[in-house]
């Protein structure tokens, strides 16, 4: 990624487009009437895109959190990873399972949460094994494995969800555009796709996907006690 | 079941606050800013911040300088790291402590604030840019909506860009009683307890020796008013820090 300065505006890739409008324009009001609109365009975007989401993967979200309720009731665990800005949303999920502001917290960590961790097997082993390293330490047999992603096709991920699968562990995993390798995995028992090709719009998605399947866990465990 | 619904959509009034924000905040990394998160309560939001403008999903975007700050003494920690000019963002409920302290001293360490969150609003003022969501359901944070604002502010940030003509910085202000730019009662926050009538302070324009016999006594981090070289009021009143 680049690094040039925030001042450098003149090097912006399309400013080639319009080189005296520009840097002569000087009353925003035009400017921040298009920015609302854009706004508000790409905010109904998102919001049809949840709608559907939610929609085409209304059984998974179900049979998924009925597995997951299952686990949990025996004692199981659940284990949230990711990359960039999917490793917070991941984080933010196993928070909401944790600590929720509603309702009785169940057992999740988020495995990006240790710096020292994550550093010592970036550095020693190679970042494709940061997550499946932990979950060889830690997961057992009846535990859950979330994997949140927009291509699907992370190495560190689809390295974990073997081991996951491979240890007897409920795997979720959260794509975007078309899946990728996620979808086509036999070590995700639950793909969960946002068929979008925006990553914004995929990881607004996958959060409120996140959400229903933590209010639907909730519900099966309500139902089974 | 209950559901913290879809947002049925981006309302007019926070569209227009959306464009207002960014375009500040373009304004302000155009200068040279950096800018701050923290979530106190949803630490991966401030994350989410940080790493959405310093490493964009789109190839061609620039890298800006943004920092997720986490952990304890928040305050101390947002203290220490910002310059004048810089922005702070954060996302928390209003009834945040350390995020309303923060926001509450900012303009004595000449910091841009934007306030993100949901539920019961902030006061008037507590902020610079507030982008609120009303609903009440405190489950609003982990639901996709408050990544659908920030990831908003990034892209109307860099269309921004697209237009430097709008991010040079105003033209110097002439006017003698702009509260800005004279020196009626800048906020400025006590570095160390006053002693014979004095106390160091830091406001937006950097750090003064102020005279104090007006407000003694006063310890550091509490906020004054600084006008003419003396603190001539208190601002901490409802500080809870």
């Amino acid at each position: 990624m680049s690094q040039e300065s925030a001042t450098g505006a003149q090097q912006e890739p399309t400013n080639f487009l319009y080189p005296f409008i520009d840097s002569q324009e000087d009353d925003p009001t035009s400017l921040l009437g298009d920015l609302a609109t854009s706004a508000r365009a790409k905010a109904a975007e998102s919001f049809e895109l949840r709608r559907t989401t939610l929609e085409s993967n209304a059984e998974l979200v179900v049979a998924a959190a009925a597995e997951m309720a299952r686990r949990f009731a025996a004692g199981g665990r659940l284990f949230a990873f990711g990359n960039g800005g999917s490793s917070t949303d991941s984080t933010t999920l196993a928070m909401l399972f944790a600590r929720p502001p509603i309702g009785s917290p169940l057992p999740a960590w988020s495995l990006t949460t240790d710096q020292a961790i994550l550093t010592a097997l970036g550095n020693d082993v190679g970042f494709e094994l940061v997550f499946s390293r932990q979950l060889i330490a830690r997961a057992k047999d009846g535990d859950i494995a979330v994997a949140m992603s927009t291509s699907g096709n992370s190495p560190d991920l689809v390295t974990a969800l073997r081991e996951a699968k491979h240890r007897g562990m409920y795997t979720v995993g959260f794509a975007g555009y078309q899946g990728g390798a996620f979808a086509a995995s036999p070590d995700v028992d639950a793909c969960f796709v946002v068929r979008s090709q925006s990553v914004h719009r995929i990881q607004e998605a996958q959060g409120l996907l996140g959400y229903r399947l933590w209010s639907t866990v909730h519900e099966q465990l309500a139902d089974a006690s | 079941m209950t559901t913290t619904a879809i947002d049925q959509g981006l309302g007019a009034d926070l569209a227009a606050d959306l464009a207002a924000t960014a375009l500040a905040l373009a304004r302000r990394f155009f200068a040279g800013a950096t800018m701050w998160s923290l979530a106190p309560s949803w630490q991966p939001h401030a994350q989410h911040i940080a790493v959405e403008f310093v490493h964009p999903v789109i190839v061609g975007k620039r890298a800006l300088p943004a920092v997720a700050l986490t952990g304890p003494d928040l305050v101390d920690v947002v203290r220490v790291s910002v310059r004048p000019g810089d922005i702070v963002i954060g996302v928390a409920g209003a009834d945040d402590r350390d995020v309303g302290s923060v926001m509450r001293r900012s303009p004595a360490w000449g910091v841009t604030t934007i306030w993100i969150g949901s539920g019961p609003r902030p006061d008037a003022g507590a902020a610079d840019h507030v982008l609120w969501l009303d609903d009440p359901d405190p489950r609003v944070p982990a639901t996709g909506r408050f990544v659908l604002l920030y990831h908003l502010l990034w892209e109307l940030t860099h269309v921004c860009f697209e237009h430097p003509g709008l991010l040079k910085p105003a033209a110097e202000c002439s006017d003698e009683v702009c509260v800005t730019c004279s020196d009626e009662g800048r906020l400025g926050e006590v570095l160390a307890a006053s002693a014979q009538g004095s106390a160091r302070v830091r406001t937006a324009q950097g750090v003064e020796d102020v005279a104090t016999t007006l407000v003694d006594p006063v310890a550091a981090g509490d906020l004054v008013l600084v006008h003419a070289g003396m603190a001539i009021g208190r601002a901490d009143e409802v500080d809870d820090s």
